[in-house]
């Protein structure tokens, strides 16, 4: 692990006499075979005169012979699956269709639009289910209620999975059994010599209103390129031979969403909060990359497109950092070859959208459920902004990756899966820098992961002396 | 009382030369009549198998997208949609009426 590698030695170097007059020791940094595969993710034309059935029905299609297959592993070759229209009361069979979840308390622009009724609007929440919701699933023509052995309040709206059981005499139909598509099928990683590793983190939040995060932002800087500790932690750092910064780089601060409410003439001299975050966010950059590959993802505060998949960050907006070669500008959702080990990723809009409409509340409970549906946001388009693609939806996994992780996170977790047929993915899930000042490193060799704080205080501190402030 | 000897048509010259003007056209419009009447059962024909194509339901909706984008978005699934449409459509890509699906002229 990266902590064993970068321990203070005992003797260490940084209490005795430098060795000699120059330089001392360099660290060569590992460099690394990388191919990024985002390609489905970037969108060409965009054209938005589309309705968002094409998506819905690309999923479908997409989706039906996968979860065929698995129905007939599950449930035996000779198991009876049925459209809805052919669908027989009282017959035993299966049925492959799209899951939607119809809620009480799902903010509609229909109920938005009340207003002018002088009705309340509705208050925001933390989470939308409620005892009323129902479960509906959906093919191509037609949909009917769910009942029976299935979790109403951990499923969510958009997921494609196959059911097993009968139509009743009130047309419901009751569920003995449900499956979904699961882990598509892995490459197999290649077998590293060496530890090395990729920094994870997201969060960054540069602009807020309170600059906590700066010291910490700054460390983990240093220590990524070797500006930090002795030579043992320097020779550590060495090793870590790429950076992924996971979205929300700006602060939610930055969006101020004063200017569109205000008058013209009072906002005319103010300038966007974001711009002077992006200078700051170029200054820390370039750092970075003139020391190690950095990889940025755009996230849900980030200056790009708000509707998934995020286009990369525009290179004009860096202009000391971008003429580095190591500064990649990714999307969101990122995909990449990284020495061999597949990482697939997002800034974590999809994921909070899944914990604001399930009863699921762990971010990594949350990645493991998206991975076994083989769908990365089954909540676009219906409660997650999204492009209205028509020929493919992009967000289903065709292969799996090797690190599967999703950025800000209210705590870092990790934890080591295993597929049916041999896959092994590591799910992380990246803590917000801002509010946790913790990174993760990834092991390319062993698929570990552990945390790098860089707070001087513990969390429960933390929490004290913000006790401390409201008193 | 002069006013009453007046016709409306004194005032509305302009309609009244617009109409003789489609008068003349029409009258210059006949000459082939059989081929044109083959042509137009033809395309009549044409037109109601890819309507036929578009009501499909199998191949997905059809409003917002070309008839080729969606011919190909079936054949991608493996769906096999009908090679005889695709052809047709290749034939005749440059007129709207066969590029777009049957809902095109609706608002969405």
């Amino acid at each position: 692990m990266f902590s064993d590698l970068s321990a203070q030695k005992e003797g260490s170097s940084l209490l005795c006499r430098p060795a000699s007059e120059d330089q001392g020791p360099v660290f060569e940094r590992m460099s690394l075979a990388y191919s990024p595969c985002s390609e489905h993710y970037r969108v060409g034309e965009r054209s938005f005169s589309r309705q968002y059935a094409h998506i819905y029905a690309a999923r479908l299609m997409q989706m039906r012979p996968l979860l065929t297959e698995r129905a007939q592993q599950k449930w035996g070759s000779d198991v009876l699956i049925r459209k809805l229209c052919d669908l027989q009361t009282g017959e035993q069979c299966c049925i492959v269709g799209t899951l939607f979840k119809r809620m009480e308390l799902q903010p509609s622009i229909l109920r938005e639009i009340s207003e002018e009724h002088n009705l309340m609007p509705q208050p925001a929440r933390v989470k939308y289910i409620s005892e009323s919701d129902e479960l509906i699933l959906e093919d191509e023509l037609q949909r009917i209620k769910l009942d029976g052995k299935i979790d109403r309040d951990k499923c969510v709206t958009g997921s494609v999975i196959a059911v097993y059981g009968a139509e009743r005499n009130d047309g419901k139909f009751t569920v003995e059994d449900f499956c979904t598509a699961d882990l598509p099928l892995q490459s197999a990683r290649p077998a590293l010599s060496s530890d090395r590793f990729v920094l994870l983190a997201s969060g960054l939040g540069l602009g807020s209103i309170h600059a906590d995060s700066m010291l910490g932002l700054q460390l983990l800087v240093d220590m990524v390129t070797g500006q930090l500790g002795d030579q043992g932690e320097q020779s550590g750092a060495a090793t870590i031979s790429r950076v992924l910064l996971a979205g929300n780089l700006l602060s939610q601060n930055t969006q101020d969403k004063d200017a569109t409410s205000k008058p013209k003439y009072l906002t005319k001299k103010t300038q966007a909060g974001s711009v002077e975050a992006i200078r700051l966010l170029d200054e820390l950059l370039l750092q970075l990359v003139a020391s190690v590959p950095v990889d940025v993802m755009p996230g849900q505060y980030d200056p790009t497109n708000y509707t998934i998949p995020q286009q990369p960050l525009h290179r004009c907006m860096f202009p000391l950092s971008a003429v580095y070669p190591t500064l990649k500008l990714a999307s969101n959702p990122y995909q990449a070859n990284i020495d061999g080990v597949r990482f697939l990723g997002t800034s974590g809009q999809n994921v909070c959208d899944i914990q604001r409409y399930s009863s699921m509340d762990s971010h990594l409970e949350i990645l493991e459920e998206t991975l076994r549906l083989r769908h990365l946001a089954p909540t676009a388009p219906d409660t997650l902004g999204c492009y209205p693609f028509y020929q493919k939806d992009p967000f289903i996994l065709e292969e799996c990756p090797h690190v599967y992780f999703s950025g800000n996170a209210p705590t870092f977790e990790s934890k080591l899966i295993k597929g049916a047929n041999g896959q092994e993915v590591l799910l992380v899930t990246i803590p917000d820098f801002s509010s946790t000042q913790t990174a993760c490193l990834v092991n390319l060799r062993t698929l570990e992961c552990e945390p790098v704080s860089f707070s001087a205080f513990s969390a429960d501190d933390d929490e004290e002396s913000e006790m401390n402030i409201s008193h | 009382m002069t006013t009453k000897h007046r016709l409306i048509t004194d005032s509305f010259k302009v309609v009244k030369k617009a109409r003789r003007g489609g008068k003349r056209e029409k009258r210059s419009t006949p000459p082939p009549p059989q081929k044109e009447a083959e042509t137009d059962t033809v395309r009549q024909e044409e037109l109601q198998k890819l309507r036929q194509f578009d009501l499909d339901w199998r191949f997905g909706p059809c409003t917002g997208i070309s008839r080729l984008q969606r011919w190909e978005r079936a054949q991608l699934h493996g769906l096999n949609p009908p090679e005889e449409i695709r052809e047709l459509l290749l034939k005749t890509h440059i007129d709207p009426e066969y590029k777009l699906s049957l809902w095109s002229e609706y608002p969405l």
